[in-house]
């Protein structure tokens, strides 16, 4: 009962006693040494599917749960960034700022937005806004109501012609004020500058 | 002693007066500082009527540059970045342009975070209450017209940042007109990703400030007579020049009282009778005047039956 004859014991044998096709006839295979018995033992949990935890190899089920426990954020800086340093690296790319998204929409659109919120004038029962005519303006729907036009076809044309004419000068006129509005701030700053060294003379 | 005492009680007593309660302009100007010296990341909404734009505002100050980014986050959308004292403009219709200022002319009067001293003579600070925007401690602080030719418009800001959470136009019966607010605050130590990368761009140059001023006295025409504005309100430009989208020939004028800005157009007058009509889209009055010859138009951020006064005041020169 030395270990060297364990060793000599054949590690067929022992796999086949794992495998229940020999019996523990001799007590010298208890003696094996326990990392080898352990891990023929685990090889053949697993091919049988036993293990608990140790080796699942459908791993997705866990990988959904991790995913699920990270935190999101909603921070879209990343994604950019990593656009950003491929465009950095190309120098002729000066104004790539803007995603291409931008560049589908036409101009008209923007003075479209300036004023489709613009039949909701709030009115005030006693306020003196009711004394002012307020204009009719739907240019997305189509639907627009006038307030006292004629019925006859050819007219109504005429009108409705005339309205979109109205309509893109009134869309032209809140973009330029928008634009103007921004050179505004320097203009006052610099007329002010200027009166301030009129009155030192 | 008696004296002694006296001047005690005197330095005891104005430290806790003081710290009790800030001015409205104390806290306006203090609002500024905090813009102008934090880095923060913002999101927040403008609501006029029943539309509403969203909005993403960055800024930094890495070292003495304040970097700033502004952008509209909905539909063909709209990009301003600031560096220091250039402001570029991406617009979906036109090419980018930079212009020489220090502040971005968005959906939040610039003077605010300027002098706001220059406001003095037209319009009275008011403390008002405390609330909760946005999740935190708020004061709101009014600004309101000496007048009632102007709208008011109220500030809501964080007690401990100091920044801006919510503000308001409102007219004189106390509705809120367009409202902006903040959905998102969050203030760090280190400037965004986002904006650093601004410094590695190359923007347009922009046209030297005097250049404009100059380009104005040269070309002031001397064509209308506007009779009537508001008090406070001065003439910064005006030109003849074709509108950008339907090529109309327009005389224009542009004026400011130091808060709003006013555009006063006059053109051919369109073919039909057109009836002359007011248009509003949130705090933005667009009044449309026909006066036979030639149409007026009006626009800015006034009560209608200011932007009526004003167009029904423009006529020929004597």
């Amino acid at each position: 009962m030395t270990k060297a004859h364990v060793n000599k014991l054949d590690d067929q044998d022992l796999s086949a006693l794992l495998d229940g096709e020999e019996f523990l006839t001799d007590q010298e295979i208890a003696a094996k040494e326990s990392a080898t018995l352990g891990r023929y033992a685990l090889i053949g949990d697993v091919m049988r599917a036993e293990s608990e935890d140790d080796f699942v190899l459908d791993i997705s089920d866990s990988v959904a749960k991790a995913l699920e426990s990270e935190p999101v954020y909603a921070d879209f800086s990343q994604k950019q960034n990593t656009e950003q340093t491929t465009q950095a690296s190309d120098n002729v790319v000066a104004f790539n700022w803007r995603r291409p998204v931008a560049q589908l929409a036409i101009a008209a659109s923007v003075a479209m937005f300036a004023i489709v919120g613009v039949q909701t004038l709030p009115q005030g029962d006693d306020s003196p806004m009711n004394e002012i005519p307020m204009l009719q303006s739907t240019p997305l729907t189509g639907v627009a109501s006038p307030v006292s036009y004629s019925s006859e076809p050819a007219l109504e044309n005429a009108e409705k012609g005339f309205r979109e004419l109205q309509q893109q000068r009134i869309g032209a006129l809140v973009l330029e004020h928008q634009r103007q509005a921004r050179v505004a701030y320097s203009l006052e700053k610099a007329q002010t500058k200027a009166q301030a060294e009129e009155e030192k003379k | 002693m008696k004296f002694i005492t006296f001047i005690l009680s005197l330095a005891l007593i104005a430290p806790a007066y003081s710290s009790d309660e800030k001015s409205a302009k104390e806290l306006l100007l203090n609002m500024a500082e905090a813009v102008h010296n934090r880095n923060f990341d913002a999101s927040f909404v403008v609501v006029k009527g029943k539309s509403m734009e969203p909005y993403r505002w960055l800024h930094a100050k890495q070292g003495e540059t304040e970097l700033e980014h502004l952008s509209l986050l909905n539909g063909a959308g709209l990009e301003i970045i600031r560096i220091d004292d250039q402001v570029t403009y991406f617009e979906p219709q036109s090419a980018p342009y930079s212009i020489a200022t220090d502040s971005i002319a968005g959906p939040i009067p610039e003077v605010l975070f300027k002098n706001i001293e220059r406001l003095n003579q037209e319009y009275d600070f008011v403390l008002g209450g405390k609330g909760r925007i946005a999740g935190r401690p708020a004061q709101l602080v009014r600004i309101e017209s000496k007048d009632e030719y102007k709208f008011n418009y109220w500030l809501w800001i964080d007690a401990e940042s100091s920044l801006i959470l919510k503000s308001a136009y409102v007219n004189h019966n106390g509705d809120m007109l367009e409202q902006l607010q903040l959905t998102h605050i969050s203030v760090t130590e280190e400037p965004a990703p986002l904006l650093l990368e601004m410094l590695n761009k190359e923007f347009p140059t922009p046209l030297p400030s005097d250049a404009i001023a100059q380009k104005t006295d040269n070309l002031a025409s001397n064509n209308w007579q506007i009779g009537w504005l508001p008090d406070g309100f001065s003439l910064l430009k005006s030109d003849r020049h074709k509108l950008d989208l339907n090529n109309e020939l327009t005389d224009y004028y542009l004026y400011s009282d130091g808060f709003v800005e006013v555009s006063v157009f006059v053109q051919r007058p369109l073919p039909g009778r057109r009836p002359s009509g007011a248009l509003s889209s949130g705090a933005t009055t667009i009044y449309v005047h026909n006066a036979g010859s030639f149409d007026v138009s009006v626009v800015g951020n006034i009560p209608a039956s200011t932007a009526k006064t004003i167009a029904e005041s423009v006529a020929r020169p004597l």
